[in-house]
């Protein structure tokens, strides 16, 4: 029993109907994460069934009141992380690279940004040019822009998600951004939008 | 107007902080108070705002509700071995 609710404090119909109340209205979001940091739509399935069964059986150490949310996603975060990601590959080069000046604050070796993208062009592209542009960048940026562009996320609680300092939080949010454009001006150009 | 802005990448960072709602309010009313002096800064918040609109209202999908069926059909399923199971253990 202990494998299905662990260290139960609460029944498990009182979990189940916790469950439902504070993780099912954010089914929707935890599929977006999966989805963009798998990118296989079986994997995702699989990685939000698995989320939330781990969900389920830690929902003792849950707060109820705390943001759920912000709960969730640090699980499947956890869980891509240690069972997922091994499955796919390990991280690229470059991954580690980019990962590595973010942490050590080594922002000097940064051009800023000087592409000639223009907010009319970035408003007339579809959803999928935009997509396929975060799937395209290594996965702990395509992480952080997710988390703070599409759930809205302070960088406090992306902080605790990802567990690592929010200055690492803003550092790494500054790459990722500036990594997406340069694809995004790439792609623009190759189309003959700009 | 300016037309080259020579600390561009600290506005940039500035910009995206206003967006994220994660600026301070000095920052905020310090950079609006330039703004519409620096087109480059212009243009820069523009681009920004574009991009984090874009990705949030374009890159969005649902849930796919089989995947939903699935799990409350899995998490039921747990309740009724938890049901069967208790009596045997206590």
């Amino acid at each position: 029993m202990d494998i299905l609710v662990e260290n139960s404090k609460i029944s498990p119909t009182v979990a189940h109907a916790t469950f439902k109340r504070e993780f099912f209205p954010h089914m929707d979001a935890m599929y977006n994460f999966a989805l963009k940091l798998t990118n296989d739509v079986d994997e995702a399935r699989d990685l939000v069934q698995d989320t939330c069964m781990k969900a389920f059986r830690f929902i003792h150490s849950f707060e109820p009141g705390t943001y759920a949310k912000a709960w969730l996603f640090r699980i499947l975060k956890n869980n891509f992380i240690n069972d997922y990601r091994k499955k796919s590959r390990g991280p690229s080069k470059v991954e580690f690279e980019w990962v590595e000046q973010s942490i050590t604050g080594d922002e000097d070796s940064e051009p800023a940004f000087q592409a000639d993208l223009q907010a009319e062009t970035v408003n007339e592209m579809l959803g999928d040019e935009i997509t396929a542009a975060i799937q395209a960048l290594p996965v702990d940026f395509r992480m952080i822009i997710i988390l703070c562009d599409l759930e809205e996320f302070s960088y406090e609680e992306m902080a605790r998600i990802l567990n690592i300092p929010i200055g690492t939080v803003r550092s790494r949010l500054h790459r990722a951004r500036t990594l997406l454009k340069e694809a995004l001006t790439t792609y623009a150009r190759s189309k003959g939008y700009v | 107007m300016k037309t080259s802005c020579t600390h561009h990448k600290e506005c940039l960072k500035v910009i995206q902080r206003i967006l994220d709602k994660e600026a301070t309010s000095a920052e905020e009313a310090q950079f609006l108070a330039n703004k519409d002096q620096c087109l480059p800064c212009q243009e820069g918040y523009n681009l920004e705002q574009s991009l984090k609109n874009a990705i949030k209202t374009k890159c969005s999908v649902s849930c796919p509700s089989d995947l939903f069926t699935r799990i409350e059909a899995k998490l039921f399923l747990v309740l009724i071995l938890i049901s069967i199971l208790i009596p045997l253990f206590c």
